[in-house]
């Protein structure tokens, strides 16, 4: 936790698929006083639907919340991924942490 | 030039999709396939292995070993993909949050196919390396 900004970061790397769904899951989970949490899956270097089904299961937890969630995705095949899943607005991706930061510092008001 | 093919048979389990994932790209890669057509089909793959694997012992009961297969047979410029398995298929409405699979498999394949009858085939068919522009 960034403790200025109060910014949770939750980080995976790898291959993100079905083996790993438990593993996923357990990873997305809320830090008390988290204002923000950023996602950086920018050494995930393979995803399928079992990552996509854990972003939104979370992303509505924080929805939910009224916190925000950024997340850095690097791999083009994760990017094509959410594309052809029909999910490119459902989620906010950036490319790298520093941008990724940003909005989020912007959402939290610090 | 004749065909080339990759046939693979594993359990049906979680545990064999990423083995199985990485081979037919390896497959992809010696047939000249790179890029965007190398991630998508291997994306598509996945998510049919993962299909498989996740439900094939919804019936484990009357069939306590089921396995996977994947047959991939490229000739003349096409490849065609089918992974079978013994289990049942289960609608996406039956599977909140699981239905993206078909999904991006519609968007990557050429064409795709379902069979149900016995467990679940799905055959994806994908324009080679040699006829992109």
């Amino acid at each position: 936790m960034n403790e200025d900004a109060m910014i949770q970061t939750i980080r995976l790397a790898g291959e993100l698929d079905l083996s790993r769904k438990r593993e996923i899951r357990d990873a997305f989970a809320f830090s008390n006083g988290a204002r923000a949490v950023l996602l950086d899956l920018s050494e995930v270097v393979y995803a399928d639907s079992t990552a996509l089904t854990e972003l939104l299961r979370f992303c509505a937890m924080a929805q939910g919340a009224n916190t925000p969630i950024a997340i850095v995705i690097a791999a083009p095949q994760f990017l094509r991924l959410v594309q052809y899943a029909g999910l490119a607005t459902a989620f906010k991706v950036f490319p790298d942490r520093g941008e990724a930061l940003q909005y989020l510092s912007e959402c939290a008001g610090t | 030039m004749g065909a080339s093919e990759l046939r693979l048979c594993r359990p049906a389990q979680t545990r064999s999709v990423a083995p199985i994932r990485r081979a037919l790209r390896t497959f992809l890669e010696a047939l000249a396939f790179d890029g965007a057509a190398l991630d998508d089909i291997t994306t598509a793959a996945g998510e049919a292995l993962a299909n498989a694997a996740e439900h094939a012992y919804a019936q484990e009961t009357k069939h306590p070993r089921r396995d996977v297969e994947l047959l991939a047979r490229f000739e003349r410029g096409e490849l065609s993909l089918e992974i079978s398995d013994g289990g049942c298929f289960i609608e996406r409405s039956a599977l909140p949050g699981r239905g993206f699979g078909l999904r991006i498999i519609r968007a990557i394949a050429h064409q795709m196919q379902i069979e149900t009858s016995h467990g679940t085939r799905i055959r994806m068919l994908f324009p080679g390396p040699l006829l992109k522009s």
